[in-house]
């Protein structure tokens, strides 16, 4: 045992060797303590076989490409032969290695540890901020930023209707100040599927009541708000953001009916931003009407639709993103609900999206790990893609990020790196 | 008896020809309605594959390759085989070929089988389809190793006897010296045993030691008829397994394993048997100052030290609740991780299919393609350890057990184009073929010309000439 571990010793401190040589020793310990901000003064540029994601739609990926990272964003992206590198950068050739834009799950419930974050106090909550409860640096984040998850949403659970207000994070940071991306990320909605529990339970029509009720409610209170005729009432706070459009509703919703209901009442009916999250079950049939009135899909974690609720299928076990796609949807995502499934494996949720059927061949699945969820949560000027003026949140990886065989090697988040399988594998 | 009961069922199924694909499953070529082909009987079965990527598993892999069975053997894999005119030869051009995949441990495949496996497997659930479309064919269920036998149960069980299972854990320590205690007296009485044996011959009278107080299952493992299997994965107890086998000299099956990359030397020198989960995870106890918890290196760093390394996904029976990728269906998907974690991808395949095979002691039988061994042969459109992958025909024992076109669950999800497979043996017209009617109803568009077993086995014979054209091309 002893030996096991004086050769892991070694092998774990000739991997620091070689990471300091590449940076001062100056940098490496900086980096350590994750103020990164400095490092990223200097210019980065990344050499890789192939980069994905360099664009929103269509086939976008480059080959033998270069990415020069400056403060903390892209400063520019392109073919090898297109790049100048500018002098003082720091070049780091990554041979045949991939990069990929960082991944962003919008249903995630970790960030804060394990708990808090399911208060069922009244059916509707949305004076709650999950934000409160951020634990930056927990275990369970270190390992979704080193399964490439590099942006979340923070949500609170779906026991009630709305159990508050989410909070959009970037991972690997290590303050809650540098991790905020956005406050409040999202209203928090759960339609049907779990809100049933709360005290001695409630149905779907009195569920949508209360549900458009407070929406009624919180939506005035905006209007008031705007024209300064009311006072401040936390209790509506995130509404005035929901009136604005600077902030969407996330939608625990599944099943026809319960998307239904979030189509109907929140896009159609409030003129929300609203979109589809931990969209399961057979919630597909309504793709059409989804995808033309701009309700993205973000599924998970089931990946398929449960027999016991599916009558009709003959047997057929079917892909819940591959009917969504088949469907017509043009806005396919992917989450964990981390914990549910854990936050590292969310590559895995758009590989099991393929095993059933979805089509990659216009490279959907990374595009519903990065873009299509930063459009939906209203970041993609910030996320999403590995383009000009974004941030610099890239993984480095040995290929596919898609496929469970390779690994992520590196993390930048923000140019900083903030993950290396070479010093402690963590995924 | 149960056999026959099974097979009249069988052969009553096939006669009402509800399900047109039976007689080819029945063991003994079930009585196509009416006919007695009895001297049929003796008649040797055979069966190709061509013109497929074989991945022996042990050995290269032979492009463009054939492999050819006989009575559920493996009789030769290579190229310019001569193939025997009555051989029922499919053409898998551009798919792979791999050999079945062996699931360590699994359950609900062989349907709620125990026990008696030979009573209790029920060869016709759908369980086992499923286990079959993921390549499993065969699986550890208990402490037997059982094929996936469709339709029946004849020759399913591989070996009935595999493990004792002991247990060696710090949350229990009496366990710990309880079980050193028994092998030190089994140890004793085995060193007296060959002593009286040798001193025996001379002296006649001599009484043989007393085996009271010997315990027998200990005594069975130190005379290798049996393996010792511990549930460990804490570093401390996985180090005193490993302590306890290097004295005693057995090789531990040990199940779990979770520290075992922080132990791997020590493991190593044993011979561990290690059946793990690659994705497994636990933090490590943060009162240590020595590495600990799960690593996804465990199986690379346990496979570099010489442990013999299988891989079982974190939900061993099948999961059809929508929550994808863990149960036993993505037994290839945990052998990725395992190559995520550093493991050589020849590896990872070998922790599902000879490894598996070598700890359950039926690697004569299966594991890999190799002639005289079973033929149990997957071919798939790709990578098996892909994700996108699936396996388009699964053989077992010679017999096709799965086509993904003809069942119920995946046939919709990216079909597979019809040219793909041509069947040679008594394909072409049903003319001649006994239950004409129904056959032709179950193949409406008929040119999916893709299961071969679907119809009596006596055919062939009866259409030489035709194939002897096919067979060119």
């Amino acid at each position: 045992m002893k030996a096991a571990f004086v050769w892991l010793l070694s092998v774990a401190s000739l991997v620091v060797c070689a990471d300091v040589s590449a940076q001062s020793h100056e940098e490496a310990a900086l980096w350590r303590r994750g103020a990164g901000a400095k490092l990223s003064e200097r210019g980065l540029a990344l050499k890789a076989r192939k980069v994905l994601g360099t664009g929103g739609e269509g086939r976008a990926w480059t080959d033998n490409a270069v990415v020069l990272v400056k403060g903390g964003k892209i400063e520019a992206v392109g073919p090898a032969r297109a790049i100048e590198v500018p002098q003082g950068y720091e070049v780091v050739d990554l041979g045949d290695r991939w990069l990929t834009p960082g991944l962003v799950d919008l249903h995630n419930h970790i960030s804060g540890g394990m708990g808090d974050i399911n208060d069922m106090v009244y059916l509707v909550n949305p004076e709650l901020k999950a934000s409160s409860t951020v634990t930056p640096r927990n275990s369970l984040l270190q390992r979704a930023v080193a399964g490439g998850v590099t942006s979340v949403l923070y949500i609170p659970g779906s026991g009630t209707n709305m159990g508050g207000q989410g909070i959009l994070l970037k991972t690997g940071l290590a303050t809650y100040e540098e991790m905020r991306i956005r406050d409040p990320g999202s209203l928090k909605l759960a339609q049907a599927g779990n809100p049933e529990r709360w005290a001695i339970g409630v149905g779907r029509s009195f569920m949508n009541w209360n549900t458009r009720d407070t929406f009624e409610r919180g939506l005035a209170y905006a209007a008031l708000k705007k024209s300064g005729k009311v006072q401040e009432n936390i209790q509506w706070d995130v509404f005035p953001a929901l009136a604005d459009k600077t902030t969407q509703v996330s939608t625990h919703t599944q099943r026809y009916q319960v998307v239904l209901a979030t189509l109907t009442m929140v896009r159609q009916g409030f003129g929300l931003d609203v979109y589809i999250d931990h969209g399961e079950w057979h919630g597909s049939k309504l793709a059409p009407l989804a995808d033309s009135i701009g309700v993205n899909a973000i599924l998970g974690p089931r990946v398929v639709d449960p027999q016991s609720f599916i009558l009709d299928t003959d047997g057929a076990i079917l892909g819940i993103a591959a009917e969504y796609q088949k469907n017509g949807h043009r806005r396919i995502g992917f989450n964990t609900d981390a914990p549910v499934i854990s936050q590292e494996e969310l590559s895995l949720q758009a590989a099991m999206g393929v095993k059933y059927g979805f089509d990659d061949s216009q490279a959907d699945t990374i595009r519903g790990l990065t873009w299509v969820p930063a459009l939906t949560a209203g970041i993609v000027h910030r996320v999403g893609s590995i383009e000009v003026g974004k941030d610099a949140d890239i993984l480095v990886t040995t290929g596919d990020p898609v496929d469970p065989r390779c690994s992520i090697e590196r993390v930048y988040i923000e140019g900083q790196r903030v993950y290396d399988a070479g010093e402690t594998r963590l995924w | 008896m149960r056999l026959s009961t099974i097979a009249a069922c069988v052969a009553v199924v096939f006669c009402t020809s509800t399900f047109v694909a039976a007689p080819a499953w029945a063991q003994d070529p079930a009585p196509a309605a009416g006919e007695t082909k009895s001297d049929k009987k003796t008649e040797d079965k055979w069966v190709a594959l061509t013109g497929g990527d074989i991945y022996t598993g042990t050995g290269e892999m032979l492009r463009g390759a054939t492999i050819l069975g006989k009575n559920g053997k493996i009789e030769a894999i290579g190229y310019d085989l001569e193939i025997p005119k009555d051989a029922k030869v499919h053409k898998v051009d551009g798919m792979r070929v791999y050999p079945g995949l062996v699931a360590i441990s699994s359950q609900g495949l062989l349907g709620n089988a125990g026990g008696e496996f030979d009573d209790t497997i029920d060869p016709f659930n759908s369980r086992m389809v499923l286990g079959l479309a993921a390549g499993i064919t065969t699986t550890g269920a208990g402490s037997a190793a059982v094929k996936l036998k469709r339709f029946t149960v004849d020759g399913a069980v591989v070996n009935e006897r595999l493990y004792s299972v002991f247990s060696w854990s710090g949350r229990n320590p009496r366990t710990k010296s309880e079980l050193r205690e028994k092998f030190a007296e089994a140890a004793r009485y085995v060193r007296e045993f060959r002593e009286w044996e040798r001193k025996v011959k001379e002296q006649k009278d001599l009484p043989e030691p007393k085996k009271s107080g010997v315990d027998g299952t200990v005594l069975s493992v130190l005379r290798g008829e049996t393996l010792a299997k511990f549930n460990a994965s804490d570093r401390d107890d996985l180090l005193g397994i490993a302590r306890l086998a290097q004295e005693y000299g057995f090789r531990p099956v040990i199940e779990g394993c979770q520290e075992g990359w922080t132990v791997a030397d020590e493991l190593g020198r044993a011979g561990a048997r290690v059946i793990l989960t690659a994705r497994d995870r636990r933090s490590k106890d943060e009162q240590q100052v020595a590495a600990g918890g799960t690593s996804i290196e465990n199986a690379a760093i346990l496979h570099k030290s010489g442990c013999m390394v299988s891989v079982t996904p974190p939900t061993e029976g099948v999961d059809l609740g929508g929550l994808e990728g863990r149960d036993i269906r993505m037994l290839t998907i945990e052998a990725g991780f395992a190559v995520r974690g550093g493991l050589p991808d020849k590896a990872g395949l070998e922790a599902i299919t000879i490894v598996p095979a070598r700890i359950m002691g039926i690697s004569h039988r299966v594991g890999s393609l190799e002639v005289g061994k079973d033929f149990d042969v997957l071919v798939t459109d790709g990578d098996i350890l892909h994700y996108k992958t699936y396996v388009q025909w699964a053989f077992v024992d010679g017999r096709m057990a799965y086509d993904k076109e003809k069942e119920l669950f995946y046939a919709h999800i990216r079909p597979r184009p019809q040219a793909e497979l041509k069947v040679d043996a008594g394909e072409t017209p049903r003319g001649d073929a006994p239950k004409e009617g129904e056959t032709k109803e179950e193949k409406p568009e008929d040119k999916k010309d893709d299961k071969p077993d679907d119809k009596p086995e006596e055919k062939p014979e009866e259409k030489k000439d035709e194939k002897k054209e096919d067979k060119k091309d």
